[in-house]
């Protein structure tokens, strides 16, 4: 064999200018990228805070706007918590998990609705809105345990990309049977009326329901840590996300551990499911869609696999979705900012990935495969 | 001439050292084999001379000229060729396919002229066949025949290292980096792929660095060895004198009780 | 007989039928007439899943490379049971519902009519519709049961007659308009009345296929072997026949328009539309192994800037007015400029992007997809595509006077387009870029290291799939003649996500396949066009669970989607490769060495 034609470059600098395309370029781009969001971000909130607009924006307009955010990041990292955990043990992103959330606040509604109806959700709110959960608990965590062993455990040893459509393609099946069974319309999800209304804290006034849904979310999730760290079952979730080969070798039931793990985030959607219905008052088949994406930009921007960075990202969130729009894009004029949420929580999913796909509490550095 | 020069290279991940400041060369025609026990950082000086990872400290030159910062793919086309450890093919493409891919780095073949297949790129493509071709021959007849339309993962053990080595030749190197190409095959294997590994380079003029654990290849292929323990070189000369060093006897079979005292 | 086997998979196929039930399939295709008036497509749909729930009790099944086989008499008993067991499933929601009111139920679940139960119940009280519907189901198990473990010179007769039948009566929107083109006599196969096949017509079209069958079983592997395609990357001259058969194919392709009319072709002509995003996508999915979410991104592209280069103008307010930015440029003309848009805005998305990691790939363009349509309604870019009032007046793709304006006409440049890009498809795959994409969808980091510049290969992936499926939106434009933000939803890039997973990732012919089931059966059957979505997310799932390398599959990808599946197969002996997946057995550590 020669070396003759195609033989290897004669130096560096043969190789580096052929390809000298690329290195400095993605750097470059990445570099203007942030330069221009820095900029528009800047300005965007000195417009705003200087338009004559200003002065309908008072500081309780922040604060409650704030709140509103916070509320909804809680009903987010509850979601977020169910993609973190099942991410943390099977290194897959379970795409259907915003079903999950959506069939328990759906399957909630009709008792919730039954209950209004009969005032028993008035006259009895604690007793009507617990067996409410618990419904939506029970279909969430049963469209969960269904995911899994139907889409995620035939599949554990398949490569990457299979589970992942596999998901995309139940979350499609699951949105649209339940638009199936219970038509495509919006449904009122009825709010006890001991929630309505706002109270003041602190000189501002905050929607009662919003500090209901704060609460529950909070104690919701130190109850999860307690089980994560202190129980058994935590430490075997815990362990099998480390290592699952060696888990198994350890004795701890791996299918089992897995399945918990979807259950648990199951049970958090479920409750999930419930505040959004009785914060939003409103329910349909597309409500886990959107929601769901926003979770797991929270669970991404926190850090994936990480229950800290779940909670975090999921209030970060919630928070930059209410604020963000309203500070920053008003400046420039543009109309009815509100519309641009979901937009405006896409941009943020797109720049988390591309600057620090790791997450806040992450290690900066996607794995590489 | 100096083919390669690995200067004070040190390597930590998160907070395990690697390599603790190595220096090595390897001039044109040798053959250098590198050994030492396991978790002396050999398979990361490979990595770090390809590209894969970058050196924390310290330079890489290949014929005088630093190559630290080039990716994987530029430095293949600079004549540096490598097999891994725990062989790493592409399991569903067909023996020669797996070659071929090897020639990638020395074809060009554009866009429009694939889609048109044009005179010049049909030309090009018989050409990276036969190249492909030829570098499996190296083998015999192991990786001849009706082989060539085998998918890879269905090759027993020890040709599939053949494959990936045949793989690597194809890039037409002047480097060639063998990650202990003998592991796993039973003696009569070893030593013929020790007379290969010769054949390397007197036949192509390839210079050649092996990281082996068997001896007996080292023994049969070098012109000098090298040996590594926690991430530094511990000796360098030939086989003789480094077998015969004391801190390498040390390295794999620890000192004498009576001597810590 | 393993009882609790029999009750869980009975238990479960009932479920199934609720579930049917329950979505609405069973009522809304009660007046489908396959054969006759009896066997219409709402009773099958009452009695698939128990006869799918015999089936998967009666068939041979692998365990620790031994196959058992049941005889005929248990199989059928076994099925009898899983069969009766859903049928009694099912029966016991009919009684539920009976008692509990049809009303109050119907007050959650929508499709719980008057209507729906009175079918169900064959107009028979609760209970006695029960015991209906446990026999039937039980039979149908029996059937299901018996099927596999009959001898193969039976059952693959049976098997294509049934099949046979089956498609030929749900298609009896198409066959029949065909046959009546052709002027011939058709009263005999399909009834005018009922619109499914006549009993005569059931008969002979099943004693057709059960001969063909027969005559593939005593002939099959010489056919196979005059018909079979050259592999992926051979240059190998096709032989005579191959030739022949390929020319048949192209004539009946081109004759079809003129044979199913133009309503059809109408359907046919999105079906074209759609394949040549689907084959731009396999190229980036299929071929480089990169999920891009966000497709329509290029279909939008391609649309839009085909409006623009061609004159189109804005729907206003006030009625319409130029873009901001517009050209009148002959379509022809139009087209390669709009895919070097479409492959610029590729690379430069993809630049920052195309390093991630595969899943996060996929929803950083999913993210990507879902802002294309917020960009299009949004009032910034008004101005230049008409915000959510879209665009109109997309000047046709003329040649000298003739127009595509007709859907025949549309049929025909879209069969041009298509092959078009198909043979870019073919040729990238089968050189030297192919090869690379191949050797960096197996193992990245080695292609790497052996030469292929993962980021130059991913870029050129991304920019010719964005190329071609510009040329998609391009068709788009043409044919609907004004465009509206409305179509560009990232629901779009899913249902081509999932005609080139159902067709077979990295399949040109797959895609095209995939692109009729998944296009062209909702468009022909209006039942079909409410559940569309759910079948896709349904085809999604079975396909990835059951068949993953597709409908019609590329040679290499079965190969890595099924690699430890043969392996066992070579221990296992004779048992379809699909089956052990079905099974749910997963292959027992024993891989390919």
């Amino acid at each position: 064999m020669t070396i003759a034609e195609g033989a290897p470059a004669t130096s560096v600098a043969d190789v580096r200018l052929s390809t000298f395309e690329r290195l400095p370029w993605r750097r470059i781009i990445l570099v203007l990228l942030a330069i221009v969001i820095v900029a528009v971000t800047t300005i965007g909130i000195y417009k705003t805070l200087t338009s004559p607009e200003a002065a309908n924006y008072s500081g309780e307009f922040w604060a409650q706007l704030t709140v509103d955010g916070l509320s909804y990041g809680a009903i987010l990292s509850m979601v977020a918590l169910g993609y973190s955990m099942v991410y943390g043990i099977l290194r897959m992103i379970n795409f259907a998990h915003g079903e999950v959330f959506m069939a328990g606040g759906f399957a909630s509604f009709f008792f919730a609705n039954a209950y209004a109806k009969s005032g028993f959700l008035n006259s009895n709110t604690v007793v009507a809105v617990l067996i409410v959960m618990t419904v939506s608990v029970l279909v969430s965590v049963g469209v969960a345990l269904l995911l899994e062993r139907v889409c995620y455990r035939p599949l554990r040893n398949a490569p990457r990309l299979v589970p992942l459509i596999t998901a995309i393609g139940a979350s499609l099946f699951i949105q649209n049977s339940f638009r199936g069974f219970f038509g495509p319309q919006s449904y009122g999800y009825p709010r006890p009326s001991s929630l309505n209304g706002q109270v003041p804290i602190l000189g501002v006034h905050v929607n009662k329901i919003d500090i209901a849904v704060l609460v529950v979310a909070v104690v919701c999730m130190l109850v999860l840590q307690m089980f994560v760290s202190r129980t058994k079952t935590g430490r075997s979730m815990r362990a099998v996300a480390e290592d699952r080969e060696i888990a198994s070798l350890m004795g701890i039931d791996v299918d089992r551990t897995i399945a918990i793990t979807f259950a648990v985030g199951g049970v958090l959607a479920g409750i999930a499911g419930v505040l959004f219905g009785m914060t939003f008052q409103q329910i349909q088949f597309t409500s886990g869609f959107t929601l769901g994406i926003a979770a797991f930009t929270a669970a991404v921007l926190g850090g994936i696999g990480s229950i800290g960075g779940a909670t975090l990202g999921g209030f970060l969130i919630g928070v930059l979705r209410a604020v963000g729009p309203v500070l920053i894009l008003t400046g420039f004029g543009i109309p009815s900012v509100h519309s641009l949420n979901e937009a405006f929580v896409f941009l943020v999913l797109v720049l988390v990935l591309v600057f620090r796909p790791g997450g806040l509490l992450g290690t900066g550095e996607a794995e590489k495969v | 001439m100096r083919v390669l020069e690995v200067v004070n290279v040190r390597k930590s991940f998160g907070g395990l050292a690697a390599l603790g400041g190595l220096d090595l060369h390897v001039d044109e025609g040798e053959i250098l084999s590198v050994i030492g026990p396991n978790g002396a950082g050999k398979s990361t000086v490979f990595n770090l001379i390809t590209g894969i990872y970058e050196p924390d400290d310290g330079d890489i030159r290949y014929f005088g000229e630093s190559i630290v910062g080039l990716r994987p793919n530029q430095i293949v086309k600079l004549g540096i060729a490598r097999t891994f450890q725990n062989v790493r093919l592409f399991p569903n493409m067909t023996v020669l396919e797996n070659a071929k891919v090897g020639q990638h780095c020395r074809s060009k073949g554009g866009v429009f002229g694939s889609i048109l297949r044009s005179g010049s790129v049909r030309a090009e493509e018989e050409r990276i066949r036969e190249r492909a071709k030829e570098a499996l021959a190296f083998f015999g007849s192991r990786l001849a025949g009706y082989r060539l339309e085998q998918p890879s993962f269905s090759l027993s053990y020890a040709n599939r290292r053949r494959l990936e080595m045949a793989r690597a030749l194809a890039t037409t190197p002047r480097l060639l980096l063998l990650d202990e190409p003998t592991a796993g095959m039973n003696p009569r294997e070893t030593l013929e792929l020790r007379d290969r590994i010769v054949q390397m380079r007197d036949r192509l003029g390839v210079t050649v660095i092996v990281i082996e654990h068997d001896m007996r290849v080292v023994k049969g292929v070098s012109d000098r060895v090298v040996a590594c323990d926690y991430g530094r070189k511990i000796a360098d000369g030939t086989y003789d004198e480094v077998a015969a060093h004391e801190r390498v006897i040390e390295a794999y079979l620890g000192r004498r009780h009576e001597d810590t005292a | 007989m393993d009882v609790r086997r029999l009750v869980r998979v009975g238990a479960i196929c009932g479920a199934v039928t609720v579930y049917f039930a329950l979505v609405g399939l069973t009522d809304r295709f009660a007046k489908l007439a396959l054969v006759g008036s009896s066997v219409t497509m709402g009773r099958l749909v009452l009695v698939i899943a128990p006869l799918i729930a015999g089936y998967a009790v009666g068939r041979p099944r692998t365990r620790s490379g031994t196959t058992v086989s049941l005889p005929i008499r248990d199989a059928v008993v076994h099925g009898l049971v899983a069969g009766a067991i859903a049928g009694a499933v099912f029966a016991l929601f009919v009684i539920f519902v009976d008692a509990f009111g049809v009303e109050r139920v119907r007050g959650v679940f929508i499709n719980v009519s008057p209507a729906m139960m009175e079918y169900v119940t064959f107009g028979q009280t609760a209970v006695v519709a029960a015991l209906i519907l446990t026999a039937a189901s039980a039979v149908a198990g029996g059937l299901g049961g018996g099927y596999p473990v009959l001898p193969v010179t039976l059952r693959k007769p049976t098997g294509s007659a049934v099949l046979a039948v089956f498609a030929l009566g749900f298609l009896q929107r198409i066959v029949p308009i065909a046959l009546d083109q052709l002027n011939v006599e058709r009263d005999w196969l399909y009834s005018r009345r009922l619109g499914g096949l006549t009993w005569a017509g059931a008969v002979v079209v099943a004693a057709i296929a059960a001969s063909l069958s027969i005559l593939k079983q005593r002939k099959g592997d010489r056919i196979r072997e005059l018909v079979r395609a050259p592999s992926v990357e051979g240059s190998t001259r096709p032989s005579g026949t191959q030739i022949v058969v390929a020319l048949v194919l192209l004539g009946l392709v081109l004759v079809t328009p003129l044979l199913v009319g133009s309503v059809i072709s109408n359907v046919l002509g999105f079906v074209l539309i759609f394949a040549l995003l689907g084959l731009g996508l396999n190229i980036v999915v299929g071929y480089a192994g990169l999920l891009d979410l966000g497709y329509v991104f290029f279909f939008a592209v391609g649309a839009y800037s085909l409006a623009l280069l061609t004159g189109a103008s804005l729907n206003t307010f006030t009625g319409s007015g130029p873009p901001a930015v517009s050209a009148d440029l002959n379509f022809w003309v139009a087209v390669p400029i709009v895919m070097l848009i479409a492959a610029g805005a590729g690379v430069l998305i993809g630049a920052p992007v195309l390093r991630l990691r595969g899943d996060y790939l996929a929803l950083v363009t999913l993210g990507l997809g879902e802002m294309v349509t917020v960009l299009l309604r949004s009032p910034w870019l008004e101005p230049l595509v008409g915000g959510p009032s879209g665009m109109r007046g997309v000047t046709d793709a003329a040649i000298g006077g003739f127009g595509f304006q007709d859907p025949v006409h549309f049929y025909y440049l879209g069969i041009a387009f298509v092959a078009f890009a198909a043979f870019i498809s073919w040729r990238l795959a089968s050189s030297r870029i192919g090869r690379a994409w191949t050797a960096m969808r197996e193992d990245e980091q080695i292609a790497d290291a052996m030469g292929v510049s993962t980021t130059r290969y991913k870029l050129l992936a991304f920019a010719m799939g964005g190329a071609i499926g510009s040329l998609g939106g391009a068709l788009f434009a043409v044919k609907i003649g004004s465009l509206t933000p409305a179509s560009f939803e990232l629901l779009v890039s899913i249902q081509v996500l999932g005609i080139v997973i159902l067709g077979g990732i990295g399949s040109i012919p797959g895609v095209i396949v995939g692109s009729l089931v998944l296009v062209g059966l909702p468009g022909l059957l209006r039942e079909f066009e409410e559940y569309r979505l759910l079948a896709y997310g349904a085809a999604i799932v079975a396909v990835m669970l059951l068949r993953p390398q597709g409908l019609v599959p590329n040679v290499r990808r079965s190969r890595e989607l099924h690699e430890e599946d043969e392996a066992q197969d070579k221990w296992a002996g004779d048992v379809p490769r699909d089956e052990h997946v079905a099974a749910g057995i997963s292959p027992e550590g024993t891989g390919a060495g």
